[in-house]
């Protein structure tokens, strides 16, 4: 009798354990996305760059999405084509997204040994436009672009630019810049901007291809010979840009967010409205100035677009310097 | 100077407010717990951690992750005197004389000298960050990547005295470290090298997960096939170190501090590096130079001293000039980031009461680390009571998770497998451990630093001849491995002895 009992109370409970279940199922396809955690993949180390730029979105984020966390998951290694690589191939059902990186991506998607295509992406936005430039150290005695020019035609080929390498905006940077400038120049290679700016600070290399972000810790020790942009940065009002100086040379490094490609219209839309409104908040941007990082939005449009031109200039840009 | 005084004790009374020394405790305590779990190091207890910066005000915030890195170099010896298994890097020499002596019976010994050491190294480095910050900054900027090569092949000179029986074993074991490191992409062409073309590989093999293997796998597996249960056959005894045991420890304390301070400041020592050179010195200078890898106490205090006096090192250029001299000091750069304390000169003008503040609080946290560390000796050391069966289980788990935890990847988990099964091989066949992980720690930089001179120089190796620092030390390097070998060779007797050494 109490055999029966017990197995009669199993029954009830597996039943009603698979109504909850499907229950919960059924809810879950109508509910409003995202009705759980979603994934953040971080292709570089926390606390880099790109981390602390993601917290700052994820202090954001539950405003615009449902009160649901992000859930930081870091993919570290070969320059950040482990973390690319596994944004490509999650499961493209919303939750999971990620940190990317441009050029980064551009150029491992050409490389020989590729294991991503750039329209492996669904693009959601872009948060950072982070333009290069050309500095040397304060006491240097080069104040200038024209400076600079003199002293590399002096040294004839021999003088240091250090640069973050290999296969950055800097290493193809350096290429055109010389090209444009019409000096050679002998790139020294670092592994991250920390051990770039510490050679320039110690004077083993002469001058840097660097970023505004990274230069932005410590002003007072560079000297800054001019930016890669369009127009002068409100953060260094007095540099002039190179377009100023009569030297067509444009080059930045920017950050972004995007999903696997396969990710249903309906909810990457809901994505890029959300971040579209957390890069629009006046807070966030205040955020953004505090950690020194150029904030600059783009919808997920132009920004696939971006990407789309800007390969078709690197192969070329390869090409010519044989950077293979 | 007197300006300095009053700025630490403001800092003082910051870091003794209730709320902050709360989580100046929870982070030293965290700290430990970390460095007693393998492979669980600080980079990714801070990395964990740091979500909670956006709940928390910034000191408290900083004042907590810091005390959770400096903890972690107090945890990382237990787990190497106990049972042979680093829990950070830094501790790999530590577990050369540290688990002999546990299995002499002394552990508690070991445990209290480990801690005693870092206690008196990591209060005394935190007296040069104090004073001499700035100044010391402007020192680590001459260090250009001809002088990083220079102090590599320093460095790369250990090697010849952690060879035990056969040099040329020893120097194989070094090369298939350097071969090891050599998987992943090239660090100047992005060429990749052994790869196969598989994503895992391609970012190359993490140390940890091979110091977990050749450790803890290995010692597992060469005990396993032991008959004996007992691992640990002899009573405990001595749990506390006698005065004599201090004044015989206390110059080497002295040297490691000095040492790891120093090699601290320049960014990219880490304490693992720092801990090795200290631990050479002391066998170097000792008069009994045999008795080091059989259970010599100065084994134990010299790395574990150097280790922390490296991680206060490491606070001089972060404060200074926002250049983290490892992984564990740039995820807690990122921490600074977050709260918009650009570090750099302006950070100690700007936000000066917030500098002083952790300082201050890194003072506290030595001595809450020593408060927490010894009355838990005891308990430490009877964990050598736990009969083997039910141990060597809990430590396997605990290793895989660790090798997991740094990358969050399977593959790591399986690469500590291979190096387990690669260790006991090497076991087997004399290869001594040491060499190769040294290898594999040292081998990034020295590539890198390497091929930044040559081509700073247009591929002239001149370079390191030219400029006064490098020099001086690859003459050093070069001197001391010329001693290295001249006494292996010269004096059989000794060398006999040290066959000893690798049991």
């Amino acid at each position: 009798m109490r055999k029966k009992f017990n197995l009669l109370i199993g029954i009830v409970l597996i039943t009603a354990l698979l109504f909850t279940l499907t229950g919960c199922a059924s809810k879950d396809s109508k509910a409003v996305y995202p009705s759980k955690p979603v994934n953040m993949i971080i292709a570089f180390t926390a606390g880099g760059s790109s981390d602390v730029q993601a917290r700052v979105v994820e202090k954001f984020w539950k405003k615009e999405f449902n009160n649901q966390p992000l859930v930081f998951d870091y993919k570290v290694g070969a320059g950040g084509q482990v973390g690319f690589t596994e944004i490509t191939k999650a499961n493209p059902d919303g939750y999971t997204i990620g940190g990317i990186n441009v050029p980064h991506i551009v150029f491992q998607a050409l490389s020989s040994q590729a294991t991503f295509k750039t329209e492996d992406f669904a693009y959601i936005a872009q948060v950072v436009k982070d333009p290069l430039l050309l500095a040397v150290k304060k006491d240097s005695p080069i104040n200038n672009l024209n400076d600079f020019i003199a002293e590399a035609k002096k040294k004839d080929g021999k003088m240091n630019v250090g640069i973050v390498g290999p296969f950055t905006a800097h290493h193809v940077g350096i290429f055109q810049l010389a090209d444009e400038l019409k000096i050679k120049v002998n790139p020294v290679i670092f592994k991250g901007a920390a051990d770039q700016n510490v050679a320039l600070l110690g004077g083993h290399v002469d001058a840097m291809l660097g970023n505004l972000n990274d230069v932005m810790r410590d002003l007072n020790n560079f000297k800054i010979l001019a930016l890669a942009d369009d127009q002068r940065h409100p953060w260094i009002k007095d540099v002039p840009t190179f377009k100023e100086q009569n030297v067509n040379f444009k080059a930045d490094i920017r950050r972004g967010f995007a999903a696997p490609k396969n990710i249903k219209p309906e909810v990457l839309q809901k994505l890029r409205e959300g971040f579209k409104k957390i890069c629009n908040d006046p807070e966030y941007l205040k955020e953004m100035e505090k950690i020194g990082q150029p904030a600059a939005y783009l919808s997920g449009e132009e920004f696939e677009k971006y990407v789309q031109e800007y390969t078709v200039n690197a192969k070329s840009v390869i090409e010519k310097y044989g950077l293979k | 100077m007197f300006e300095t005084l009053s700025q630490l004790m403001n800092g003082f009374a910051i870091a003794l407010a209730p709320q902050n020394l709360l989580f100046g405790f929870i982070g030293c305590l965290l700290g430990t717990l970390i460095g007693v779990l393998p492979g669980i190091g600080p980079t990714s207890g801070i990395a964990m951690l740091l979500p909670l910066t956006t709940i928390l005000e910034p000191t408290a915030a900083i004042i907590m992750l810091a005390g959770l890195y400096y903890g972690a170099m107090y945890g990382g010896s237990t787990t190497a005197i106990l049972v042979n298994i680093p829990g950070e890097v830094s501790s790999v020499p530590t577990a050369l004389d540290g688990y002999k002596l546990a299995r002499q019976g002394k552990a508690g010994l070991a445990l209290s000298m480990a801690a005693i050491s870092s206690f008196v190294a990591g209060t005394l480095s935190l007296l040069g960050l104090t004073f001499f910050a700035p100044n010391l900054a402007k020192m680590a900027l001459q260090f250009g990547p001809p002088e990083y090569f220079a102090l590599m092949v320093l460095a790369l000179s250990v090697v010849v005295n952690l060879s035990g029986r056969s040099l040329l074993k020893g120097l194989i074991s070094g090369f298939v470290g350097f071969l090891i490191a050599s998987i992943g992409m090239d660090p100047m062409t992005g060429v990749n090298r052994f790869s196969f073309g598989n994503l895992n590989l391609m970012s190359g093999i993490d140390f940890i997960s091979v110091i977990i293997g050749l450790f803890a796998v290995t010692e597992i597996l060469s005990n396993v096939e032991e008959n004996a249960v007992d691992v640990y056959q002899t009573k405990l005894t001595g749990l506390w170190p006698k005065l004599s045991d201090l004044i015989y420890t206390l110059p080497a304390m002295l040297r490691s501090t000095v040492i790891g301070f120093f090699m601290g400041l320049l960014p990219g020592c880490s304490p693992g590096v720092t801990s090795f050179v200290a631990y050479d010195t002391e066998k170097r200078i000792s008069k009994n130079p045999e008795k080091f890898g059989t259970g010599e106490i100065l084994g134990v205090v010299a790395p574990e001293g150097a280790n922390n006096a490296t991680t206060s090192g490491g606070f001089v250029p972060l404060m200074a000039f926002g250049i983290p001299s490892g992984p564990a000091l740039a995820v807690l750069l990122g921490g600074l980031m977050m709260y918009g304390l650009q570090p750099g000169p302006t950070l100690f003008e700007k936000h000066g009461d917030f500098v002083w503040a952790v300082i201050a609080s890194m003072y506290v946290g030595n001595v809450i680390l020593l408060v927490l560390n010894l009355p838990l000796v005891g308990l430490w050391a009877k964990l050598c009571k736990v009969p083997y069966p039910i141990l060597a289980p809990m430590v396997l788990v605990f290793s895989f998770l660790g090798a997991y935890s740094v990358r969050f990847k399977l593959f790591d988990v399986g690469i500590a497998l291979v190096f387990g099964l690669i260790g006991w091989i090497m076991k087997k066949t004399d290869f001594p451990a040491s060499p190769l992980i040294l290898c594999l720690i040292l081998a990034d930089m020295f590539e890198t630093s390497l091929k930044q001179s040559l081509s700073m120089a247009q591929g002239n190796p001149l370079i390191f001849l030219s400029r006064p620092i490098s020099l001086v030390l690859i003459l050093i390097a070069l001197v001391l491995a010329g001693f290295s070998i001249y006494t292996r060779y010269s004096d059989p007797k000794k060398a006999a002895q040290m066959m000893v050494e690798s049991e």
